[in-house]
């Protein structure tokens, strides 16, 4: 399947045909407020201008000719970088939405419309009526269910706005229970799970927390320190010198499952052989609780001892099957 | 007088889709093939007159797809007097198709809702899609405010079969892809027309009508595990509006309808995330350590249970019991070494010293 304009050219033609309109609504306007409102570069603006003023039809004569092109003021664009459209050609108006486009601008509101602080139900949906008017197809179905984030993520929020550190008890995945005190940064989930990012005071770095695993979130007086937002890394995770090496067997189709352990090794298998990749862990913990939930997928090759917790960790839990539940059937 | 100087080569690719829609735009009857190619920015310079443009036509048939993909209506027009012919196909874009209707205007407050929409999407295709649109909202002039960034949730989508599989339910298109289903152990090729992409309890849902079987069938986004593929020729009729929404209203009414009862350890990690999912109670009263989990999938939940290991004991319905013992029983045998005496690794004894 096609995957489309390489992202550039998609984005780069959305901002030519988005700007011509722009700049025939505003006479005169300065290329530093154009890149404001558009939210880019001044270049980008330059840039842009620079290539509607030469772009036109063909024409009658099919040559190009001048009174086919646009035109700006060229005099106002080179000494003092404000843009005057002087000649207009084809477009008078904004285009509209793809279906893609217009779903998800639906499915954001979707989601924050399911979030307790933007109730405003009716004004969310008289927008996504207008969005579907607004689009050159049926808005694709992409459709978000509310959420229950629950009221972790209020308490977060009134925290950020009080510019106060949150402190919560935190069960790590190894088992550790510790009370963090942490600066909030970012609130993200992905897929069925909520994390935290913020600055831990404990450990004095960036960590993600799994808002699950959080207990006793309450809100302090002390003020978070400012100067740390902006050293906020954009991948969730990330990997230590001190990861531990496993390799783990699973048929190749389904090395995909495991992108979160960043899987290494070459593989070029039957596909539907088995194949052995390497992951990165913090330690073997995390990797037994991994395993044992992709049963008969994956399984450790080695080392032994990643092999022996994995063991143990399934037997352990077998064996729990072997209790009688009180008042049903024993297995 | 001044003409675009002809540069053979160096027309860059966002100067010539420009120009290919502007062109398509000014006409009213449409351009053939022949007349964009032998005219239009970017193509004429490498037009042999008379020659062989194959490639060229190549080119232009993933242009016209590129231009479709922004939400332009690029039509093809087939000449009265000569229907079927391929030959003297007309392409243009309709002005009124094109532009955005003219009594839709947005307030600097819809405005800043949209932005915050738009923001929810931290990366993939949804992000992508979501800042085209705000580019095109921008070109409104509407001032508005920026929301306050940093602090809502954002989400992300991982599976790399959202993007093709969107874009084949926008074209009617069927498309196959091996699906690794929960409790198997390898994957399957399906054959599905999609109908609806839907983010359900966390989780990216693909709605459709399994072609193979002919009923519409649910699959998990995250367990299409090879690339989704257009089987060509193969088309449907798109189910239209409504099918986000039926889809949606299926799975919550299997959600509601399936209840399961966990014991789980106090204090361990299964206690502190489970618990958070607890469901309402339904009459019996369970002790503080049992939890009461509603779930659409009983693999799926039973594959996320049997990564808890012992921190978890399902009561019930017996089909999940039976049905997370079995996965502990085959993890438990594939990790037997016979060199290795039951308990023999120590560091994970101390661990397990906390439940």
């Amino acid at each position: 399947m096609s995957t489309g304009p390489a992202l550039g050219a998609s984005d780069k033609l959305t901002f030519l045909l988005s700007l011509v309109p722009y700049l025939m609504d505003h006479e005169s306007v300065s290329v530093s407020t154009v890149a404001a409102h558009f939210g880019v570069s001044p270049e980008r603006v330059r840039d842009a201008v620079n290539l509607i003023a030469i772009s036109g039809i063909p024409g009658e004569t099919r040559q190009y000719l001048h009174g086919d092109l646009f035109d700006i003021h060229w005099e106002e664009f080179e000494t003092n970088d404000t843009i005057v459209l002087t000649h207009l050609v084809a477009i008078d108006d904004s285009p509209r939405f793809s279906a893609r486009e217009a779903a998800a601008l639906i499915a954001g509101l979707q989601y924050l419309s399911s979030l307790p602080e933007n109730a405003d139900i009716e004004a969310i949906a008289s927008l996504m009526a207008k969005l579907t008017r607004s689009a050159s197809a049926t808005p694709s179905q992409v459709v978000v269910s509310s959420t229950e984030p629950g009221e972790a993520i209020a308490l977060i929020k009134a925290a950020v706005a009080g510019g106060v550190q949150i402190e919560f008890g935190y069960l790590s995945s190894r088992g550790e229970h510790e009370v963090r005190h942490v600066d909030p940064l970012r609130i993200e989930s992905v897929d069925r799970d909520w994390y935290l990012r913020g600055w831990c005071h404990l450990r004095g770095a960036v960590r993600t927390f799994r808002l699950d695993r959080m207990s006793g979130l309450r809100i302090t007086d002390l003020p978070t320190d400012d100067r740390i937002a902006e050293a906020l890394p954009d991948t969730l995770f990330q990997g230590s010198d001190s990861d531990l090496e496993v390799v783990v067997e699973l048929p190749a189709a389904a090395v995909s499952l495991l992108a979160d352990f960043a899987p290494q090794g070459a593989g070029t298998g039957p596909a539907d052989g088995p194949v052995h990749r390497t992951l990165r862990v913090a330690h073997f913990h995390g990797l037994k609780r991994l395993v044992a939930g992709l049963a008969g997928v994956v399984s450790v090759v080695g080392p032994p001892g990643a092999r022996w917790i994995t063991r143990d960790w399934a037997a352990a839990g077998a064996a729990r099957y072997d209790e009688v539940v009180p008042g049903e059937q024993g297995e | 007088m001044s003409t675009i100087p002809d540069k053979p080569g160096r027309v860059s690719v966002e100067e010539r889709l420009f120009s290919l829609v502007l062109a398509l735009i000014a006409t009213e009857i449409g351009l053939t093939k022949a007349e964009i190619l032998s005219t239009v920015q970017g193509y004429r310079q490498r037009y042999a007159v008379g020659g062989d443009n194959a490639s060229l036509e190549r080119q232009f048939e993933r242009d016209k797809d590129d231009i479709r993909e922004l939400g332009i209506p690029l039509e093809t027009v087939e000449p009265p007097d000569d229907p079927g012919s391929n030959h003297h196909l007309r392409y243009r874009i309709p002005k009124g198709l094109y532009e955005l209707p003219a009594d839709v205007s947005f307030s600097a407050d819809e405005l800043m809702l949209l932005k915050l929409a738009a923001t929810v999407w931290r990366e993939g295709s949804l992000s992508g899609e979501s800042r085209r649109a705000l580019t095109k909202l921008n070109s409104l002039g509407v001032d508005s405010t920026d929301p306050v960034l940093g602090y809502s949730p954002t989400l992300r989508v991982r599976d790399a079969s959202f993007e093709p599989l969107s874009k084949a339910m926008d074209r009617g298109q069927i498309v196959a892809f091996q699906y690794l289903k929960p409790g198997e152990g390898t994957p399957r090729r399906r054959r599905v027309a999609p109908q609806a992409v839907v983010l359900h309890e966390g989780r990216w849902h693909l709605f459709g009508t399994d072609e193979d079987v002919q009923a519409t069938r649910t699959f998990l986004l995250s367990r299409i595990v090879g690339p989704v593929v257009s089987v060509p020729g193969a088309t449907f009729v798109p189910g239209g509006a409504g099918k986000g929404q039926e889809a949606l209203a299926e799975l919550d009414a299997l959600w509601r309808a399936n209840l399961a009862e966990i014991a789980v350890e106090p204090g361990s990690d299964a206690a502190v995330r489970l618990s958070k999912r607890q469901a309402v109670e339904q009459g019996r009263a369970p002790g503080e350590s049992t939890v009461a989990l509603h779930y659409t999938d009983l693999d799926i939940l039973a594959d996320e249970l049997a990564g808890y290991g012992p921190e978890v004991l399902v009561r019930s319905p017996p089909a999940l019991r039976a049905a997370v013992l079995a996965r502990l029983v085959r993890v438990r045998d594939a990790h037997a070494d016979p060199q290795a005496p039951a308990g023999a690794a120590p560091s994970d004894r101390a661990e397990e010293g906390t439940r």
